[in-house]
């Protein structure tokens, strides 16, 4: 059987947005599926971020699919459902499915005619048994009706049925990820050298573990993993880094600094195999500021850069945010990651009823801390989330497109234009930071700057043009003109009518929805001694090497 | 060895309807996605002009048609483009219609250099009805056209309607998914005559096939002055390979250069000028 999967575009090529400017990452998530199938199936990988506009007609075309998969995040949600109903256009007879972070939290938005199957949650197993399933279908020459495309008893899918979608038993998640197989990355082997983040290029993607514990309110990551984190073992680890051809890995954990003891395996791994890559990844700062040792070992083993959400320059918004994490912790850890020659990646969230001196405060802030790239975003309530379900009906807007973190789709307190004035700002508002950190990385790590200071001209021209782009306050303007009709706009509301979370709301609806399980937190997380190996701490849920315990 | 005449259409239309212009990923955006009027606006700036022209490639190949059969089907497509089954409003200006409603001045377009996207389009399937075989032509506009259209509009008409188009702003696509199925069908039958030969089922689909090129084209050009619209000083994206070191750096150093910028306004603002206005066109086609 042919099988086609597809990476969308984030947006219409060219529209305003951060990927395939900053950092452009392997699709994992195709990869890693595509690994899990069967070898006596043929299949190709398109990642239309990288192909020309015509190139998925002419694979539908010239492949001639049994199956076309794609997946999809929030602000892909039109572009995945375009692949598919392209598909439907051309290629009639396969099988149309999406699956990923939107299809498992929204899975009405893909209720289409042209998607015959969603996958929710973690789909290596649940796309295995649709290829299996579909191929028998094919194989005994059946007629490709949609009775045929009706797929009872796998669990983890929706399909449609003649009374509307069907949705079956939920697909459990792979307790030990050992057990999946890597993924696939000759798939992506043609687009060698395409994939970067900043300088360093060109760049593989793995990960190494899944899900995070915390439950940040305006993140759906711990929803769609159910609170879980689950890990593949050092050697998996070791294996997959040294497999790759590249020497600067990203490792696409949603947080990746989460258990002190696996960490320090994968140093004794490392060191032990004497494998030599650079690679970065993403992780908390509370756990830097506690654990400075580790992190320095780690630098040692090839750290050279951690994405972290800082979030803020206050403790009580960091509170209304669930984040669990102090402004003195980011800025301690700041300083741990510049000692190690850590490239700092620092993500902000401004509010959208701020005012000018709450802008100038964070960048003041973050001027303090000396971070690589400051990102700044708006707080968005993304679908999945606590906040999307506290402010669905106060929003401006409900086009995906405008979710990316740069559009302020709850109304703002500063007249549209002023806001967007002060968020343009950020870029040479913290420019000062940026150079500073970088300066401590060429110090510090000469050997990455050695490596990947041939890519600095091509990195600064073409962010520089981006830059453009964002510093000009015009730019948001134009793109959300006349999409801002949602149901905030429609109800003509202000941002007197938004009232901020204060950090509570949680713990209110998990009185409410009893089969929410309330998590606590210990207080000092990450210097607790963790349970001897294969000691289950008390209460955990599938994660023997969780710090955090149920009540 | 030549396939029948029946065999030869029905792999064409496949062929067409399966085609990556029929089915370009613009026009599955805008069914998907939520466009607003403003995008709908610069894709009916673009549009309009293929609108305009269109009768006038029918008229061309009246005149050159072989026989009376085709002339027949030719007229017929005409009587329906100059107004019957819309009581009596021509195709273009039903368009008009539709133009004013997304918030743009039909009259202020007819008076512009034509776009080049839509220039393009025009501009080949000009020769293709003129200059090119009759059945090349009658390929180009046949096939090329009753066959796709349908299919292209069922993805836009969604967009239009999400959008806040009420049936009467929209009926110049509604009206075409309903007209051109029963061309498409008048069509089959007249060509049916002439597919029967090797050399003639060439042409025909050469002429198809060039139309769709062309219609690719113009797809991606509207998709690319939609972005602008939205985005005009928007970074420029690699082409189908990554853009050489060189390329990237003198790209960005342009970009920043004012007296740069100045001079890449007047170059496009020159070419534009080299372009006929919309009503000029028209005229130009009327005396060919």
């Amino acid at each position: 059987m042919r099988i086609l999967l597809v990476m969308p575009t984030p947006f219409e090529t060219g529209r305003l947005g951060l990927e395939n400017v900053v950092w452009l990452s392997e699709p994992v998530a195709l990869t890693s599926i595509a690994a899990a199938v069967p070898e006596e199936h043929e299949i190709r990988l398109l990642d239309l971020r990288l192909e020309p506009e015509d190139a998925l007609a002419k694979a539908l075309v010239d492949f001639a699919p049994d199956l076309v998969g794609t997946t999809s995040m929030t602000t892909d949600v039109y572009q995945a459902k375009a692949v598919l109903r392209m598909t439907r256009q051309i290629r009639p007879e396969a099988l149309t499915v999406v699956g990923g972070h939107a299809p498992t939290l929204q899975p009405q938005e893909f209720e289409e005619d042209y998607i015959d199957v969603v996958v929710q949650g973690e789909g290596e197993h649940t796309f295995r048994e649709l290829v299996e399933r579909w191929d028998q279908v094919v194989s005994a020459g059946a007629q490709l009706d949609a009775v045929s495309r009706r797929f009872p008893g796998i669990p983890g899918v929706r399909y449609r049925d003649e009374g509307g979608y069907v949705v079956n038993a939920k697909r459990e998640q792979t307790v030990a990820l050992d057990e999946l197989p890597a993924p696939d990355r000759s798939l992506v082997a043609k687009y060698y050298g395409r994939y970067f983040f900043t300088v360093a290029r060109p760049m593989a993607s793995i990960f190494t573990s899944r899900g995070c514990s915390f439950d940040c309110n305006f993140c759906a990551i711990w929803e769609f993993y159910e609170r879980r984190t689950r890990f593949l073992s050092a050697e998996k680890i070791a294996d997959q880094m040294q497999a790759c051809k590249e020497d600067f890995i990203f490792l696409l954990d949603d947080n990746f600094l989460t258990s002190k003891r696996r960490l320090t395996e994968l140093c004794e791994e490392l060191e032990r195999r004497k494998l030599k890559k650079f690679w970065m990844t993403q992780g908390r700062t509370d756990f830097v500021a506690d654990n400075p040792e580790l992190i320095a070992r780690l630098a040692k083993n090839g750290l050279i850069g951690l994405l972290s959400g800082f979030e803020s320059n206050d403790d009580d918004s960091l509170a209304s945010l669930r984040k669990k994490n102090t402004w003195d912790k980011n800025k301690r850890a700041n300083q741990i990651l510049r000692d190690n020659g850590v490239f700092s990646t620092g993500i902000f969230m401004v509010r959208a009823d701020w005012t000018r001196e709450q802008f100038q405060g964070l960048y003041d802030y973050i001027n303090t801390l000396e971070i690589g790239i400051p990102l700044v975003t708006i707080l968005t309530p993304l679908p999945g989330t606590q906040l999307y379900r506290a402010y669905q009906d106060k929003l401006l807007t409900t086009d995906y497109r405008l979710f990316d973190l740069l559009h302020a789709v709850l109304p703002t307190k500063l007249p549209r234009e002023e806001f967007y004035q002060e968020f343009a700002r950020a870029l040479d508002a913290t420019e000062d930071s940026a150079h500073r950190a970088m300066k401590n990385v060429a110090k510090r790590r000469p050997d990455f700057m050695r490596k990947y200071a041939k890519n600095m001209l091509w990195f600064y021209a073409r962010t520089w043009r981006y830059q453009r782009v964002h510093r000009d306050y015009r730019s948001f303007l134009r793109d959300e003109e006349g999409l801002l009709n949602g149901p905030g706009a429609k109800a003509q509301l202000t941002w007197r009518d938004v009232e901020y979370p204060r950090g509570d709301e949680h713990s209110k609806q998990a009185q409410q929805e009893p089969g929410l399980v309330k998590l606590r937190i210990p207080k000092d997380t990450w210097v607790d001694e963790l349970p001897a190996v294969g000691v289950a701490p008390p209460k955990g849920r599938n994660n023997p090497d969780s710090p955090i315990a149920a009540e | 060895m030549t396939q029948s005449a029946k065999a030869f259409l029905r792999d064409l239309r496949r062929e067409i309807e399966s085609h990556p212009a029929v089915n370009h990923l613009f026009l599955n955006r805008l069914a998907t996605s939520p466009f607003a009027k403003q995008d709908y606006r610069v894709f009916a700036e673009n549009h309009y002009a293929l609108v305009c022209i269109f009768t006038s490639y029918l008229e061309s190949l009246l005149v050159r048609a072989p026989d009376s059969e085709a002339k027949l089907w030719l007229a017929k497509v005409l009587v329906d483009e100059y107004g019957e089954g819309s009581e009596g409003r021509d195709h273009s200006n039903l368009y008009a219609s539709f133009l004013e409603a997304t918030g743009g001045d039909p009259s202020a377009v007819m008076s512009e250099n034509v776009r080049a996207p839509a220039h393009a389009f025009i501009t080949t399937h000009q020769r293709l009805v003129r200059e090119r075989p009759f059945l090349e032509g009658l390929g180009a506009v046949g096939p090329g056209h009753e066959w796709a259209i349908p299919k292209m509009f069922e993805a836009v008409i969604p967009g239009l309607r999400r959008a806040g188009f009420d049936e009467t702003e929209i009926q110049y696509f509604t009206l075409h998914v309903e007209q051109d199925d029963d061309h498409g069908s008048w069509l089959e039958e007249a060509l049916e005559r002439y597919a029967s030969e090797t050399q003639a089922q060439q042409e025909i689909r050469r002429g198809a096939i060039a139309s769709l090129e062309a219609r690719g084209r113009f797809w991606e050009g509207v998709q690319r002055e939609v972005i602008r619209y939205r985005q005009p000083r928007a970074p420029r994206p690699d082409g189908p390979k990554p853009r050489a070191l060189l390329g990237e750096v003198l790209i960005t150093a342009w970009d920043g250069f004012e007296a740069g910028k100045q001079l890449e306004d007047r170059v496009r603002g020159w070419w534009a000028e080299r372009r006929p206005t919309l009503a000029g066109l028209r005229q130009l086609t009327r005396q060919h």
